[in-house]
């Protein structure tokens, strides 16, 4: 078997019909690709070349002044909006992403549900989607669109700052006084959970039904883990998603610095500060993904353990045999040239 | 077949769009200094492009005047909203705009977007009739030799006093030559709480006390102040600054100063948060913007609406010298390093700024209360500015614009010849003024820290004067050294690099 997996496939030559729908696909693929080349990976290149200089675009010239690390030093020593600005987008993430999965998560199961108007909410709760685009959503944030007069924060904050420092309290303030933006947020991740949803195997249901399973019960053991890669993809989305919006402080910090035409910033400024922040967001990333990312069933485990154990013992004995091999060439040339011993120094004759 | 026609279109509308998006491609035009004399020959079509902050209607209009007397040059007009982003993108695009007016000199020299017109500015005789202080303290020169820009919108400040809060808490009418310390003395008989209504505020505030303080607190022989932080040209000294905002402080927080817009405070006094105080009639002095009165309570029926009657005051002295300094301000104009036509971008400058002949042209259109904007207002109630000229005949039709009643002429008369040495805030004249605001000032947050009692200004003058000072010599550098302009002799750049690298120490 393991000869066969190793002899090379014969070299088949593509057909007109093969070669024709490779074109085809290449065709379809080649906007995406030029896209990926000239608005990410060229200006990907382009914002790290840039981070090390000082860069002063004139009406005439672009002039780049070697800088070195300074954009770095500046932004930590003269600029104490940005680094604050950083503890609260990494605080704010940390405890909005799973606010907006969980909402996400139950609006799904409810619109999944056998309810009337079904379609009609649906569409409700994927409005916000297209409003949150653009700058109707700042002109509504700007408006209190996103507070609920009702909840009096302050009260929340005084609540909280008993027993949280002060500064964590008014971040958790903060949470309450966007709420009504926070779950805007969700209509992207509730559609991923409704599709995750309807392909859970009805059959599953049936029979936890049949064995008297509740309804609270299917949800931890049958629900819950079959659509647990998706959880993980909604975090991961709505991370993605709360980092780069119009409504992040820090891009609005970017974007200033960007076009900000002091001697200071500018592109190369903003450079530093897009670099240094987009290394925030991929550790905050990765810091979901090990949290949510979907660990093996425990039937899987233990048959890699056993296998790996298998492996090991495969190998140990190799390693047996072949010195038991070496022993056994040695101790026929010792005997060939009469210079076997035992241990107690005799010559024994064999 | 079908699919590959969609394909192809589908990539077609995407090099397009790349290509849309990409750079046009421009030849490094000129500098002015390097080309004196232009080569347009006379009955050449040229096109200018003129971006500026002016009502949009008026900069039209303006544009079409300009384009009536001269035929040959097309004026395209763009209402910049935000001076950075705008230009910037405009310098990256290739599509930098002639002329301009900017309201941050920091971002224009930083990246030498104006070029130095000294030759046109210094060969008009017209420009000898201009406010002095405009060629005494070389506001648009930078501290260097060379000139880069031209005030082009001029609003003084002023105080303002409401004469029925006065009648009505049998207060005096102070003289129109106020001095700084009637001034307050005013404000404070002025705030009145009776608990049998609204409380009554001595002051109403726009630009910060300190602002105004700051500019006239001494006489030009103890040190000519050109600028805010005490600047005169060389060095800066905040001790001046310091005695304005403590006093200013001390009057917020004493209770004399009317709550801003939108606060809780307003809410609390006036029962709406968006009230603003000076639609209460409760309220006696107002350090406000000169434009606030044409914008607002000179509009028809405004003034008779909440019971006010508004007039100006000379921003009072500190040293009771007839003839002071008082702080405004001044949208810098230049023409861009990038124009092809400099000289005539000189005229349309001038024209659409200070000069004469524009101004005259502004005039018809102010006069004419039948023109109006988008919003349906007149323009003379859209932003007007103060002519910077001290023509006679301009200044004639100019008053005529405000209420020349015998009730308010003298107020009026007293306020205009005490606006004649405008001195612009920091942002629009010192070089890297903006830097230290926002990188040590406001980055402290000196002016809360003060305000709410926290801080002393007098313990920020040392610290502060150091670091304005360094700033200054830093952009001063930056702009005008090697990697800028390069107008620095080497003794001027060893200076400031001195101040710079004892900063560093």
């Amino acid at each position: 078997m393991s000869n066969e997996k190793k002899q090379k496939k014969p070299k088949v030559k593509p057909g007109r019909l093969e070669k024709r729908e490779a074109r085809m696909g290449y065709l379809f693929v080649a906007p995406w690709l030029i896209g990926v080349f000239v608005f990410l990976l060229y200006p990907l290149g382009q914002s790290f070349r840039y981070m090390w200089y000082n860069i002063r675009i004139t009406p005439v010239e672009t002039k780049f002044i070697w800088y070195g690390t300074k954009n770095f030093s500046q932004i930590w020593l003269e600029n104490a909006e940005f680094p604050q600005g950083l503890v609260t987008y990494v605080w704010q993430t940390l405890v909005e992403v799973p606010i907006i999965v969980v909402f996400a998560l139950i609006i799904a199961i409810m619109l999944n549900g056998k309810i009337k108007m079904r379609a009609f909410f649906r569409l409700l709760f994927f409005l916000p989607v297209i409003i949150v685009s653009g700058p109707v959503m700042n002109m509504l944030v700007s408006e209190g669109a996103a507070t609920i007069p009702a909840m009096n924060v302050q009260s929340i904050i005084s609540a909280f700052g008993m027993f949280l420092p002060q500064s964590v309290a008014e971040s958790v303030g903060k949470i309450f006084s966007n709420m009504i933006m926070i779950l805007w947020y969700s209509g992207v991740q509730i559609l991923i959970f409704l599709s995750a949803l309807q392909k859970v195997d009805p059959a599953l249901y049936e029979a936890a039904k049949i064995d008297g399973g509740s309804g609270w019960e299917c949800f931890w053991k049958i629900t819950l883990p079959t659509i647990k890669p998706m959880v993980m993809l909604n975090a991961i989305y709505t991370v993605i998603f709360m980092s780069g919006n119009e409504q992040n402080e820090l891009i609005n910090m970017i974007k200033n610095a960007m076009f900000s035409g002091t001697k200071e910033k500018g592109y190369g400024y903003a450079s530093a500060m897009a670099w240094m922040y987009s290394v925030i967001v991929t550790l905050v990333v990765l810091l979901f993904f090990l949290l949510l990312g979907s660990k093996k069933d425990k039937y899987d485990r233990e048959f890699k353990r056993r296998m790996r154990r298998r492996r090991r013992q495969e190998r140990l004995q190799i390693r047996i045999q072949r010195r038991s091999e070496r022993n056994a060439r040695k101790f026929a040339n010792d005997i060939r040239r009469n210079k076997y011993k035992t241990n107690d120094g005799s010559n024994p004759d064999y | 077949m079908k699919k590959r026609i969609v394909a192809l279109i589908l990539l077609v509308a995407m090099v397009l769009g790349v290509v849309g998006c990409g750079k046009p491609s421009s030849s490094p035009a000129p500098t002015g200094s390097d080309n004196p004399n232009p080569s347009t020959d006379p009955g050449e079509q040229i096109t200018l492009t003129f971006w500026s902050y002016e009502d949009e209607t008026t900069a039209k209009l303006m544009a079409e005047k300009f384009m009536a007397k001269h035929p040959n040059i097309k004026v395209e007009t763009y209402i910049i909203q935000d001076m950075s982003t705008d230009l910037s993108a405009a310098a990256s695009s290739g599509t930098f705009p002639d002329v301009f007016e900017g309201t941050d000199s920091d971002t224009a020299l930083a990246n030498m977007y104006w070029l130095d017109i000294s030759q046109y500015f210094d060969a008009d005789p017209e420009n000898k009739n201009l406010m002095k202080t405009v060629t005494e303290y070389g506001i648009g020169c930078f501290d260097t030799k060379a000139r880069y820009a031209v005030p082009m919108m001029f609003w003084p400040s002023a105080v303002f006093i409401d004469r029925n809060v006065i009648e009505k808490l049998n207060l005096k009418m102070p003289r129109t030559d106020w001095t700084w310390a009637e001034m307050i003395s005013l404000i404070k008989a002025a705030t009145v709480d009776d608990r049998s209504g609204m409380k009554y505020y001595g002051l109403g505030y726009y630009n910060r006390l300190d602002s105004l303080y700051g500019i006239a607190a001494c006489a030009n022989a103890e040190r000519a102040i050109k600028g805010e932080f005490g600047f005169n040209g060389e060095d800066f000294d905040l001790q001046y600054w310091a005695i304005g905002e403590q006093e200013f402080s001390d009057l917020k927080l004493n209770g004399y100063v009317a709550p801003q817009q939108e606060t809780q405070e307003m809410e609390d006094w006036s029962g709406d948060w968006n009230t603003w105080f000076g639609a209460t009639g409760h309220v006696a002095v107002f350090s406000e913007g000169s434009w606030t009165f044409q914008d607002l309570w000179n509009q028809a029926g405004y003034q008779e609406q909440y019971g006010l009657d508004i007039v100006p005051y000379v921003t009072p002295n500190v040293v009771n010298e007839k003839e002071h300094n008082v702080i405004a301000n001044m949208y810098m104009g230049g023409v861009s390093t990038s124009c092809k036509h400099p000289a005539e971008a000189y005229e349309l400058l001038k024209f659409m700024g200070w000069g004469v002949d524009g101004w005259n042209a502004r005039l018809d259109i102010y006069e004419d209360m039948s023109i109006v904007n988008d919003s349906g207002i007149a323009l003379k109630h859209s932003h007007m500015p103060y002519p910077l000229t001290l023509d006679e005949g301009i200044w004639t039709r100019f008053k005529k614009l405000f209420p020349q009643d015998e009730d308010h002429a003298k107020y009026w008369n007293d306020y205009f010849s005490s606006i004649v040495r405008p001195v612009p805030y920091g942002w629009y004249s010192i070089a890297g003024y903006w830097n230290f605001c926002d990188q040590y000032f406001n980055n402290i947050g000196i002016h809360d820290l003060v305000d709410q009692g926290k801080a002393k200004a007098a313990d920020y003058v040392l610290e502060a004067t150091e670091r304005a000072n360094y700033y200054h010599a830093e952009a001063m550098i930056s702009y005008f050294g090697p990697d800028g302009y390069n107008i620095l002799t080497a003794d001027e750049l060893a200076k400031f690099k001195a101040v710079v690298d004892a900063a560093a120490k």
